[in-house]
């Protein structure tokens, strides 16, 4: 089924072969060749007319039926009703047999056995406005075609309905009215339930083929990704081999080779395994979205698997420490040295590591640096990281390099943010 | 491997300029190529016949992940040490392979001769690691540290000074250098990085049988055979 939607040619889900939805009616149904949509409503559906077919038996058999001139006829009647309720819940629970033919059927049904209280009550009882021989069992097929054709269908077939019942029971007006009232609130309100249901059904699927389709789609771009990368390599290492011109184009296609490694990799929407997506709100950030696009020929940066979520604006402020970090060791270590950043993601706090091997700081030197007002390191790292709430840590052995620990804890309180 | 002969060494990867310019490689080196199949299915197939010691293997293959070749080749080869290699660097993937068994991890667009030297550790048996890949191993400690225990699984733990040590590693430091700043020996440092693999490993090993007794999968298959690990 992947490979079906994956390949987007697929415009109807699988199961929509065998829908209503082939047969396009005309007069416009709002319930697509969704059924599936609609199962509830149509179980529903069979529940309440099993249980007006009991109460409808109730009335007429057992509280209304001194109101009946035949009672005998009137138990006909309702035999009736129980088969033709039984043959339509067995009809309707295959989507392709809910047809124009059967509705209407069910229609004439529910009228007819309507009109027959005509014959079987009491003149005086249809005055005084006493429940019809199908009390509320006819509302059934008013609801059945609101299901299947939407609310204009239902509040057609109410009319319908309704218009005989008040023919019927003119001298009770008041009453009968309110039953056509009732019949065309369920017809419209049933049949904008069902739309609904078939809409949001149909958006959900559209929504699995596209995120089917982009998923394809970035194990696409993944593999081309790697082909280009992996040439860009192979450039490089024959280019070295060679010597010479061919030794200068295989430098480029290095440096092309490493940029473009981190232009796609975790964080940016590239090669993460599904289970670990990073979830950005507005409100927090993955500092390794935010570190990673730093990577260079000479800047490596190691993170973990998992997103390292911190709010925006800290995270912010600490990718922004880093990049100060790594501009001061491109600034006095030369083009030549090369830098390591660490991310740490621990439950109390996240810990950025910045280590170069260049020359090393002199003893002294930072804290004459800071004392003597030109503040580069001081401010743009230590005085960011202490207002974040957090320490940085510089360490320089001559010879060796130097190292900025970067450490901010998880906090509970908003952290001073510098503006 | 028996003293003297060459090391034998399996190459698999599905673009073929990338395989032969590797092969060539190996060979100049000394070493002997014994199979260069281009996919997972293929590799395992031929395994059994080629004995390597070394499998130079590509996570990026068209009908398996590097992942389950891996497992494949741990569970039917032991002998065989998986080298794998990504052409778009350290991700979840690359902490997977390493955690199914391989031995070791390499950009591909690392240069011949650390190419060469990550080969030569392979055969040995040592870990070879990347900044990144030290990295991916510190997060899923301390991912397993958080991570709710299964029932009386025991979560493997870091020691002060192996953590040390990966962040020294993670950090872009060698041995030599590490072992000058811990005051060790440099053999020491590698025990220290193999100890953390092996557990890893070892953890692994045991999660993926107890997925399998609790999704009653066959217990007398090798694990090898199982597509997924334990999520």
């Amino acid at each position: 089924m992947m490979a079906g939607c994956a390949s987007a040619r697929v415009k109807r889900p699988r199961w929509a072969a065998r829908s209503d939805g082939d047969r396009e009616s005309s007069g416009g149904q709002p319930q697509g060749g969704r059924p599936q949509s609609s199962e509830p409503l149509w179980r529903a559906l069979a529940v309440f007319r099993f249980a007006s077919l009991g109460y409808a038996a109730l009335l007429a058999g057992v509280l209304n039926s001194a109101r009946y001139s035949r009672p005998g006829w009137a138990w006909a009647a309702l035999a009736v009703m129980a088969a033709w309720t039984v043959i339509t819940t067995v009809a309707y629970a295959r989507p392709e047999r809910r047809t124009p033919p059967l509705l209407s059927a069910d229609l004439a049904v529910s009228v007819g056995l309507l009109l027959s209280t005509y014959a079987l009550q009491y003149p005086s009882a249809m005055r005084a406005g006493v429940m019809p021989v199908t009390a509320t069992w006819m509302a059934g097929s008013v609801l059945a075609w609101a299901i299947r054709y939407g609310s204009g269908a239902g509040a057609v077939a109410a009319l319908i309905l309704g218009g005989c019942d008040l023919w019927m029971y003119h001298r009770a007006v008041p009453v009968v009215l309110n039953g056509l009232v009732l019949l065309l609130l369920a017809g419209v309100i049933v049949g904008h339930l069902a739309r609904l249901a078939a809409e949001v059904e149909a958006e959900r699927q559209h929504a699995v083929q596209v995120e089917a389709a982009s998923r394809e789609r970035e194990r696409l771009a993944r593999d081309i990704h790697d082909s280009v990368l992996q040439v860009l390599a192979l450039v490089q290492r024959r280019g070295a081999e060679a010597g010479g011109e061919a030794a200068e184009f295989g430098q480029m296609a290095g440096q092309l080779e490493a940029s473009l490694r981190t232009l796609v990799g975790p964080g940016v929407g590239g090669g993460l395994s599904a289970a670990e997506p990073a979830p950005t709100s507005s409100k927090s950030a993955d500092l390794r979205a935010l570190l990673l696009p730093a990577q260079s020929e000479r800047v490596t940066v190691a993170v973990p698997a998992q997103a390292v979520l911190l709010e925006r604006g800290a995270a912010e402020e600490l990718a922004a420490a880093v990049r100060a970090a790594l501009d001061n060791v491109r600034r006095h270590c030369g083009g030549r040295a090369q830098a390591w950043v660490l991310v740490e993601d621990e439950p109390g706090q996240v810990t950025v590591t910045i280590r170069d091997n260049g020359p090393g700081i002199p003893g002294g030197r930072l804290a004459e640096a800071a004392a003597s007002g030109r503040l580069g390191v001081s401010h743009s790292i230590c005085g960011r990281l202490r207002d974040l709430g957090g320490s940085a840590v510089i360490r320089s052995v001559p010879g060796e390099g130097t190292e900025v620990e970067l450490r901010l804890p998880r906090r509970t309180t908003v952290p001073v943010v510098a503006s | 491997m028996a003293q003297g002969e060459p090391i034998r060494v399996m190459v698999v990867d599905d673009h073929p300029m990338w395989r032969d310019a590797v092969a060539r490689d190996l060979t100049e080196a000394g070493y002997e190529v014994v199979a260069t199949p281009a996919d997972g299915a293929q590799a395992l197939r031929v395994a059994g016949s080629a004995r390597p010691d070394v499998v130079v293997l590509d996570l990026q293959l068209p009908d398996m992940s590097g992942v389950e070749v891996t497992q494949g080749l741990r569970a039917a080869h032991p002998g065989a040490h998986v080298l794998v290699l990504s052409a778009s660097g350290e991700q979840q993937d690359v902490l997977d392979a390493v955690k199914a068994g391989a031995t070791g991890y390499l950009l591909k667009s690392a240069v011949r001769e650390e190419f060469l030297d990550a080969v030569r550790r392979t055969a040995d048996g040592d870990a070879v690691f990347t900044p990144g890949l030290a990295a991916l191993v510190l997060g899923e400690f301390r991912r397993l540290a958080t991570a709710p225990a299964g029932d009386g699984a025991e979560t493997p733990k870091l020691t002060e000074r192996e953590t040390e040590i990966l962040r020294m590693v993670a950090t872009g430091m060698s041995y030599k250098q590490i072992a000058t700043r811990l005051v060790l020996s440099h053999r020491t440092v590698q025990n220290h990085v193999q100890n953390t693999l092996n557990r890893l490993q070892l953890h692994n090993r045991v999660e993926l049988v107890r997925y399998a007794i609790e999704h009653g999968l066959a217990d007398t298959d090798p694990p090898g055979t199982m597509r997924d690990g334990p999520k």
